[in-house]
């Protein structure tokens, strides 16, 4: 092991929004170096039962910036325990791992963004593409008192969807949220958005 | 979204695809370490036929063992760090869906849980016949028979 010198990275911390991991630390500066970093992590059966066990992180081993994606590493909803640590040629500091572990089911999840279109009669939705651990909720409704929502699960993404056949001089508005099997949690929903067969969308 | 019902016992918060695709980042690798071709540890006797009641106490039985057993000294040996990654994802999702899983402890239930025993038991002496370092390469390339007796409870 190289002799420690560096100090170790501080700061920890994870950001993680629809199911995007990002470990972030307060950089290792030393003037006219570039400070190479390696990550590592540990998911609760291996802190468990093979404590002395770390697996190099799939992008950041080494990274130069204070910063990881780490959402290929977080693969099980368990707790995982992440670690840092700086090298400067033969130099490594020693490691500082993250106060808490991360567990991917705190991740916030947002309104997914939306695109309600006309097609002739046709009311069609286009979804953002979140990856395959998302599925859709639409909801849709004919915009008049005492109208029946409508409920439908999209799981393709990034494709337009047919909701409806619209009747003409009617007005449906649409809103959507998410659901992610792995955790179990959906995102709050979208505002709705509502197009008349011959007007333009109308904002609520 | 997609779950584990196996008999009684239901497991959410685990994606079969990811399970999957760690496999099959690791199979050939895995697959290639196993020198007795002979053998199947898995074999039909175990997995055939295997009621739904039944299969909530086989499997938690399985999945104990390869978290005991089979995953616990192989990460040591895995250097190729795909396959510490995959190995990973596949004892952190065992581990999840083994502790979620609480089949009934009900008297009615012994003649059922005893047939799951007994399949077990035929996986465990098949395992126990050979080199233990052999036993863990052969159960861990089973691993895709395990997926796949598997998927038939995930819906």
């Amino acid at each position: 092991d190289g002799v420690t010198v560096l100090p170790a990275p501080q700061n920890l911390s994870v950001q993680s929004t629809n199911m995007k991991h990002l470990l972030t630390w307060s950089p290792v500066t030393v003037p006219g170096e570039i400070i190479y970093y390696f990550v590592e992590y540990q998911g609760e059966y291996e802190s468990l039962y093979m404590s002395h066990i770390w697996i190099p992180s799939s992008w950041c081993s080494p990274t130069e910036g204070p910063e990881c994606d780490i959402t290929d590493d977080i693969t099980a909803t368990v707790p995982y325990k992440l670690r840092v640590r700086a090298t400067l040629g033969s130099q490594t500091s020693a490691w500082s791992t993250l106060q808490h572990p991360f567990n991917r089911n705190s991740t916030t999840l947002t309104p997914p963004v939306m695109e309600v279109t006309k097609d002739g009669f046709h009311l069609v939705i286009k979804l953002e593409d979140l990856g395959p651990q998302f599925e859709f909720l639409v909801a849709y409704w004919r915009r008049e008192p005492g109208a029946k929502e409508h409920v439908k699960v999209v799981r393709s993404r990034g494709i337009p969807v047919h909701l409806e056949t619209m009747e003409p001089g009617a007005a449906y508005c649409v809103k959507v949220q998410t659901f992610v099997k792995a955790i179990r949690r959906h995102s709050p929903f979208s505002q709705a958005e509502c197009v008349k067969v011959q007007g333009e969308t109308l904002p609520l | 979204g997609q779950e584990f019902q196996f008999g009684p016992c239901r497991v959410e918060g685990v994606v079969l695809q990811e399970l999957w695709e760690a496999f099959r980042a690791m199979k050939d690798i895995v697959q290639a370490k196993d020198n007795i071709t002979s053998v199947r540890l898995l074999r039909k006797e175990v997995l055939q036929n295997v009621s739904d009641t039944e299969s909530c106490y086989l499997i938690r039985a399985l999945l104990k063992f390869y978290l005991n057993t089979v995953f616990k000294n192989s990460l040591d040996k895995a250097a190729d760090s795909r396959i510490r990654k995959s190995f990973s994802t596949l004892a952190n999702n065992f581990f999840v869906i083994a502790s979620k899983l609480q089949p009934s402890q009900e008297k009615e239930m012994f003649s059922t849980s005893e047939s799951a025993r007994r399949r077990f038991l035929l996986f465990q002496r098949a395992f126990q016949q050979l080199d233990i370092q052999a036993a863990q390469t052969k159960a861990f390339g089973e691993v895709d028979i395990l997926l796949t007796w598997m998927e038939k409870f995930y819906q």
